[in-house]
């Protein structure tokens, strides 16, 4: 259809047709800084799985995505959930309640990196209350560095996946919640019976884009710890970049750009799968 | 009661940082160096006109983002608009399932393909460019805008567009006289977030430009990684001031903004 043309266009010359040389430069020795270019295969690959550093970053994305997105879900799934009901300050709060997404992760990462630090920072600030002596930035610390990386991770989404969350909420017929509790169902029940099965689809699709957000995980660890410190917080995205920009090795970063897209395409079949399954009733 | 407990302790850990830096951009900042710890300084606006010092080009910055996302956000609607009503009215019955297929790339992330795109753009002339940063922007925001305008535009009942037809109207005429009009909240609502996911985006403008084109977030991860750090009340006026914006927009059109819906192509047709 003809309809479907500019969208084609501006996804085939824009993200599609880079991508797909990008695949086939990655089994040569491409770069846009040499000018022999020989097939090589899987070198590119290998490199990539055998460098520690990768190993390390996969390592740390897994714990990421293992921890930031179920929390995600819980911290906005609540909020919505507590917002579900039209009362006084809904609206105040619904507003207010968004703002931390607004931040851009790049705005994210350099507050909290002065908000941890110490003369002027929160974290200082307690600990001072409490009379406990000075403490470093946790982002600086190898054990604390990825938990903290996760926890603004979840100060920034979480309220996205309230604003994706609350309309599909605020929606479920008000009888349903009556049935429930008329049933002597208890809040949790409420929540496993009624709200989870009439938002299966949508809770799918926000974790699926949750999924690749972490999966790329990239501005806000940028500036709040730069992958460090050693590799306590690097990711494949940071490892990508570095590669590609910094140290110059171009076949590298971009076969591990396209190990990215692996695994969200990964995921992504089995969501496809789960998001067709039965039909809601 | 439990609830609004639970309300206000979600308010205060999510807004404290937020309110945190907004007095440290208005010159309110704690001493940490004493115990019990105190506040300092004075109210003053001094940090906002410091940007100008510490980053020259911040207002010119601010403009180029600003011109960015509208126009990023513009395209994307209107070619994600058309695509998604040819998804929605294919006879096609893989429309649906296209979709979703639109959801994972949407989740794609752009570090996945942004570096051949780099070579790509710089091949055809495209680096550092006005053109080439929007193109790249809208590309990369079109699917979420397809999956959600794909779902708004489903749900429709094809009733009122056969009678349109019926009545000799055009394809153009059906789409914008019919189609447009009682979408239009949702594809308002989604040209709202896309504008917000454009104007914070930094890893396209940053592998794309090289100073004669700079977006915020490009001059914010400079602030740190050319060693230059800056100071926290300036670089808390900043934040407010690329915040703002957003803040303000979001708050205006927050009624329209439930129209943003991930669930509308999935869920059953109503009607």
């Amino acid at each position: 259809m003809i309809l479907f043309a500019p969208l084609a266009l501006l996804l085939g010359a824009w993200l599609v047709l880079p991508a797909v040389l990008g695949l086939f430069a990655t089994f040569t020795t491409y770069s846009p800084f040499t000018t022999t270019v020989r097939f090589s295969g899987l070198a590119n690959y290998a490199a990539v799985v055998q460098d520690p550093q990768f190993g390390a970053a996969i390592r740390n994305v897994a714990v990421f995505t293992a921890v930031a997105v179920p929390l995600e879900l819980a911290v906005g799934f609540g909020i919505a959930y507590l917002l579900r009901r039209p009362t006084r300050g809904r609206e105040l709060c619904r507003v207010l309640l968004v703002m931390p997404w607004l931040v851009s992760p790049i705005a994210g990462g350099v507050m909290w990196h002065f908000l941890f630090g110490g003369a002027t920072g929160i974290l200082d600030f307690v600990f001072g209350w409490l009379g406990l002596p000075e403490v470093a930035s946790p982002a600086g610390d190898l054990r604390l560095a990825l938990p903290t990386a996760i926890a603004v991770e979840v100060w920034r989404v979480a309220p996205f996946v309230t604003f994706l969350l609350l309309p599909g909420l605020a929606s479920i017929p008000n009888e349903r919640w009556e049935e429930a509790k008329l049933a002597g169902a208890s809040w949790t029940q409420q929540i496993l019976h009624v709200a989870i099965p009439e938002l299966r689809t949508l809770l799918l699709t926000v974790a699926m884009l949750l999924i690749g957000l972490s999966f790329g995980a990239f501005d806000t660890i940028l500036v709040l710890t730069g992958g460090g410190p050693g590799t306590a917080t690097l990711t494949p995205a940071l490892f990508s970049y570095g590669r590609a920009f910094q140290t110059n090795d171009w076949p590298v970063g971009a076969a591990s750009g396209w190990l990215i897209a692996v695994g969200v395409v990964a995921v992504g079949a089995v969501y496809l799968r789960l998001a067709r399954g039965r039909p809601a009733t | 009661m439990s609830r609004i407990i639970l309300l206000l302790t979600a308010l205060v850990a999510f807004l404290l940082p937020l309110a945190w830096t907004a007095l440290a951009s208005f010159g309110l900042l704690p001493d940490n160096s004493s115990r019990p710890p105190s506040w300092t300084g004075s109210l003053t606006l001094q940090h906002f006109s410091e940007i100008g010092i510490a980053e020259p080009t911040f207002w010119q910055e601010l403009a180029t983002s600003t011109a960015a996302a509208v126009c990023a956000a513009a395209l994307t609607v209107g070619v994600a608009f058309l695509g998604a009503y040819a998804l929605a009215r294919s006879y096609f019955r893989a429309g649906r399932m296209l979709a979703q297929g639109f959801l994972v790339l949407a989740s794609l992330p752009v570090m996945a393909y942004v570096i051949p795109l780099s070579d790509f753009m710089r091949r055809i002339h495209l680096v550092d460019t006005f053109a080439g940063l929007v193109l790249a922007e809208a590309a990369a925001t079109a699917p979420l805008a397809v999956f959600v305008l794909h779902g708004a535009l489903a749900q429709l009942s094809p009733e009122w567009e056969e009678a349109a037809v019926l009545d000799g109207a055009g394809l153009c005429a059906v789409l914008g006289r019919v189609v447009f009009p009682l979408v239009a909240p949702s594809v308002a609502a989604t040209a709202i977030v896309l504008f917000v996911l454009d104007w914070n985006m930094l890893l396209v403008p940053l592998v794309l430009t090289s100073g004669e084109i700079k977006t915020i977030p490009v001059a914010m991860s400079d602030f740190f990684t050319f060693e230059r750090e800056l100071d926290w009340p300036t670089a808390a006026a900043a934040l407010i001031v690329s915040l703002a914006p957003l803040a303000v927009l979001v708050a205006v059109f927050h009624r329209l903004l439930e129209r943003f819906r991930l669930d509308a192509s999935t869920a059953q047709d109503i009607g």
